[in-house]
């Protein structure tokens, strides 16, 4: 066999690899699963040395409370420093009419790549949009036209993957006698632990965490 | 006089009847009593599977913090002293030691948390009490617990004053 045809075979081997590649993404991609949408609805990085998940209701007005003068700032301090990997898990609560609704279309954002803007509105115009469940329009402030296509064509087409998702968490919840919103979980060296209900203010989290960070 | 000597003998048994009844119901109350509040402070030191004693006033903070009634750092300085306060008010009780006074601090302790309670529920607070680890009942149904642990708590102190006084007119 020739130089020529020696180079030849090795250029076709090297494309079929990379077409099987790109294949095999694609794939992946068009069989996106719960955890997925877990990864999508997650800030910061993995490795971080603390993982907090907070199960939480967006129409919740404690959910809005502790997201407006928590985690805003465990986003600034804690998350962006790379010390808190924070994970959002869904538990819309019965008693609340659309909060399954809101979580339905979070889910689609954060498929779509928006999640943070999207958590954000939600929490912020809580009191417009949780009287009517006209929670398009509130996707749509925060949204470009093209990024709002993006997501409106995601919940048209995965619908029961999203409410997979919110089924999903909220199964995780319940396995975890959640039974209120927000309710936190601490992962850190192996352990497990469930911050009380209703009494994390960001002064208390701050000198758990920072106890955390050097023991 | 033999009917009056009969008299008095029956009294005098009667008394002394009593009394044995009177001091195991008092050693039933304080090992209940104690037991109680010896619990009260293990549940805010152990929990989730593990033992929390270098980190327990972080999580029992946010518990009194719950309540949404005192400034941080008076939320921080009860969260660092209570569990302990309780363990040793609950110990001296069920070893009867300082009994009238360990008692008497118990019920008021009790007082305390009865306000703080009633006060939650009357605002609606859904929260875990706290009391007894952070899986305990609402603030609403645990009022209902403490109102028994506080008349448990005044009969242990009264019947701690009253051996004490027994005790002193015997001596």
């Amino acid at each position: 066999m020739n130089n020529g045809l020696k180079k030849f075979f090795a250029a076709g081997l090297v494309l079929s690899l990379a077409v099987l590649a790109f294949t095999a993404t694609l794939g992946a991609q068009g069989k996106a699963s719960p955890a997925d949408l877990t990864t999508a609805k997650s800030l910061g990085s993995r490795e971080a040395p603390i993982t907090l998940e907070v199960f939480a209701d967006y129409q919740c007005p404690q959910c809005r409370l502790f997201y407006e003068t928590v985690t805003k700032q465990l986003i600034d301090n804690y998350v962006s420093t790379g010390k808190v990997y924070l994970v959002h898990r869904d538990f819309p609560l019965s008693m609340h009419t659309y909060s399954h609704q809101a979580a339905h279309w979070l889910n689609a954002a954060a498929a779509a790549g928006y999640y943070q803007p999207v958590e954000q509105a939600l929490y912020d115009k809580q009191d417009t949009w949780a009287p009517t469940g006209q929670i398009e329009p509130i996707l749509a402030g925060v949204l470009s036209p093209v990024e709002m296509k993006k997501v409106r064509l995601v919940e048209s087409t995965e619908g029961s993957l999203l409410d997979a998702a919110v089924a999903s968490d909220m199964a995780l919840g319940n396995s975890k006698h959640v039974d209120g919103t927000p309710t936190i979980f601490v992962y850190h060296k192996g352990q497990t632990t469930q911050l009380p209900t209703g009494g994390v203010n960001y002064a208390l989290l701050k000198q758990y965490l920072d106890y955390l960070l050097t023991h | 006089m033999a009917e009056a000597a009969t008299i008095t003998h029956a009294s005098a048994a009667g008394v002394s009847v009593g009394s044995r009844v009177g001091r195991i119901l008092l050693l039933i109350g304080r090992l209940v009593l104690g037991g109680i509040f010896v619990y009260a402070a293990y549940s805010k030191v152990h929990f989730d599977g593990a033992w929390h004693l270098r980190d327990y006033q972080f999580f029992f903070a946010m518990g009194i913090n719950s309540y949404n009634m005192l400034p941080l750092s008076v939320v921080q300085w009860m969260a660092a002293i209570l569990p302990w306060l309780e363990f040793a008010l609950g110990a001296l009780v069920m070893l009867g030691i300082g009994l009238r006074w360990a008692s008497l601090g118990l019920t008021a302790l009790l007082v305390v948390f009865m306000v703080a309670l009633a006060r939650a529920a009357m605002l609606g607070l859904e929260i875990n009490c706290g009391c007894f680890g952070y899986n305990s009942p609402k603030p609403s149904t645990e009022l209902w617990h403490d109102s028994g642990f506080v008349v448990l708590a005044i009969a242990v102190t009264v019947g701690a004053f009253l051996v004490h006084r027994s005790r002193r007119a015997a001596a």
